[in-house]
């Protein structure tokens, strides 16, 4: 990995983003509309349904989710739409394949390609957060909870590519994210303390990457501790995440 | 005019199938160097990794003096590629697919406008730029995909079966724009299905089968490797059969010794001929 320039990478990635960007800007209220809508659901059910029952009463309930829907926002705003993506450009169109024949570093091809999930992460992620300030005006919003809405929403980008070439067909995708997106969102400190959960359990969903932007942003939000164990566990997968992506690239194991 | 492409050695495998056996080959710098071979002959699977889209299982490639192990984005830098099947994005129009293909190959941005329009109107493609791909018939998308192949003017061109879907008019185009981008100094390598597309365009010819070169040369040393000229006749129980010969006049005497109900035929020896001898094809060979 001895060609990662950043000045460099950086051009190079957004020349590799230039295309999505175009479908992202010309779509831009049908693909936040989408990606919206499952956390909005989740903190109106969750929030307002389930909250509504509990002890401490349904506005601390939904202080305490906004922050775990805001993580959730990362994952599911960007690891569909990117592995989809990528898969869509591999097989069906092969203009994976043109993209593989530029003169484009591997590097600048994994953080192009995943540009546009974190600028569909931030978004969505911007956007409950309007709401959640509405809804809930005690939160706090700071420069270190964009810094870790950015890392997280790049991770699970990272992941949405490595998934995206990995997969030989749709219905593998589909299986991943049945098997291990659609637990994570749930059992990730979302909408639940994790302390709560049986010890054994509790350890289990500390190895899941979206337990920590989840940890990390309520931390951020609730004026709490910083995690920075869990801050630092989210910057390992990233990185993980991305050395995998690149030697797929460069070795075209894909 | 050097060397602008050389493979040494080159070999593909996929689950114990050899695709390519041994190739070796040397493009030089400026000729139009074409591919041809029978289906499954391991063309497209060569073409694919001179361009650097698939490894091979061994053997050295050098595109413009940089080998692909060490120096391949620099390689890249100086290809152009049509592939076979169409590789373009399906998501944004045919103007963003050109842009972008200039952007990813570093054009500067003064530049492209300018020949976006040149090619789009030597290519007729004005009334479709604005259409989503999926909007535009098979023709309409193998023009696309050219003029990206072109847009960033590559030193060296490969086109794997360019006018693969392409009506007449169209062909006739593209073989014109292929004769232009040779006279301005590019490098074609091209795989065809199409003989007289080979014979017509090609300063040199390797011909495949089964994943190694079995014919190379200019298309008249092809030729006149098997014989300036054929004698087509038909024999006893009826089928054509066709044999060479060095010159008109050795053709002529073998027709003298053939029975006067043979219909029979000289003509001058094709490359299909000579095609149809090197992969193996039923066919007799004859005095040369």
């Amino acid at each position: 990995m001895h060609d990662i320039r950043l000045p460099r990478v950086l051009d190079e990635a957004y020349r590799v983003a230039w295309g999505d960007l175009c479908y992202f800007r010309e779509n831009v209220a049908t693909i936040l509309l989408s990606c919206l809508v499952g956390p909005l659901l989740y903190l109106i059910a969750f929030g307002y349904g389930i909250g509504s029952g509990m002890e401490k009463g349904v506005d601390d309930y939904i202080r305490f989710i906004i922050p775990g829907i805001i993580s959730m926002a990362t994952l599911s705003a960007t690891f569909s739409f990117i592995s989809s993506k990528i898969l869509i450009q591999k097989l069906f169109y092969a203009s994976f394949d043109e993209l593989m024949l530029c003169p484009i570093r591997p590097s600048s091809v994994v953080l192009g390609k995943s540009l546009v999930g974190v600028l569909r992460g931030m978004c969505s992620c911007a956007i409950i957060l309007m709401i959640g300030i509405l809804i809930s005006p005690g939160i706090k919003v700071t420069a270190t909870l964009f810094l870790l809405m950015f890392v997280s929403s790049l991770t699970f980008s990272l992941l949405g590519i490595l998934a995206g070439l990995i997969a030989k067909k749709h219905n593998s995708l589909t299986v991943f994210s049945s098997l291990v997106i659609v637990p994570m969102t749930f059992f990730c400190g979302t909408i639940f303390e994790i302390s709560n959960v049986p010890a054994p359990l509790g350890y289990a969903i500390y190895t899941l990457p979206l337990t920590h932007p989840t940890e990390s942003i309520r931390a951020v939000m609730l004026d709490l501790p910083m995690p920075w164990l869990s801050v630092l566990i989210l910057c390992a997968y990233c990185v993980l995440f991305f050395i995998l992506d690149y030697h797929l690239i460069k070795r075209r194991s894909f | 005019m050097g060397i602008i492409i050389k493979a040494e050695g080159l070999k593909k495998s996929f689950d114990g199938f050899e695709a390519v056996r041994c190739i070796d080959i040397e493009v030089e710098e400026g000729e139009v160097f074409g591919f041809l071979g029978p289906n499954g002959a391991g063309k497209t699977t060569s073409i694919r990794m001179l361009t650097t889209m698939v490894r091979p299982t061994s053997g050295n490639i050098t595109i413009n003096g940089f080998s692909l192990d060490k120096d391949m984005t620099e390689a890249k830098a100086s290809i152009g590629v049509c592939q076979q099947h169409i590789s373009l994005d399906k998501d944004i129009t045919v103007r963003q697919n050109i842009k972008h293909h200039a952007i990813l190959h570093k054009m500067p941005s003064k530049e492209i406008a300018a020949r976006m329009d040149e090619l789009s109107e030597f290519m007729c493609l004005g009334p479709h730029m604005d259409k989503k791909i999926t909007e535009l018939s098979g023709g309409w998308k193998r023009k696309t995909s050219i003029v990206c192949s072109i847009m960033h003017k590559p030193k060296i061109l490969f086109l794997d079966e360019p006018t693969a879907g392409l009506d007449t008019k169209s062909r006739h185009m593209l073989w014109d724009l292929i004769r232009q981008l040779n006279r301005s100094g590019t490098t074609i390598f091209l795989t065809t299905h199409y003989i007289e597309e080979a014979e017509d365009l090609c300063d040199r010819v390797a011909i495949l089968n089964q994943g190694t070169v079995v014919a190379l040369g200019s298309p008249k040393e092809l030729r006149d490797s098997i014989g300036g000229m054929t004698v087509e006749y038909s024999d006893d129980a009826g089928r054509k059969v066709m044999r060479q010969f060095p010159d008109r006049q050795s053709g002529k005497e073998f027709m003298a010794t053939l029975g006067e109900n043979t219909t029979m035929s000289l003509r001058r020896t094709t490359l299909e001929d000579v095609f149809l001898i090197v992969t193996g094809e039923e066919y007799s060979k004859g005095g040369a």
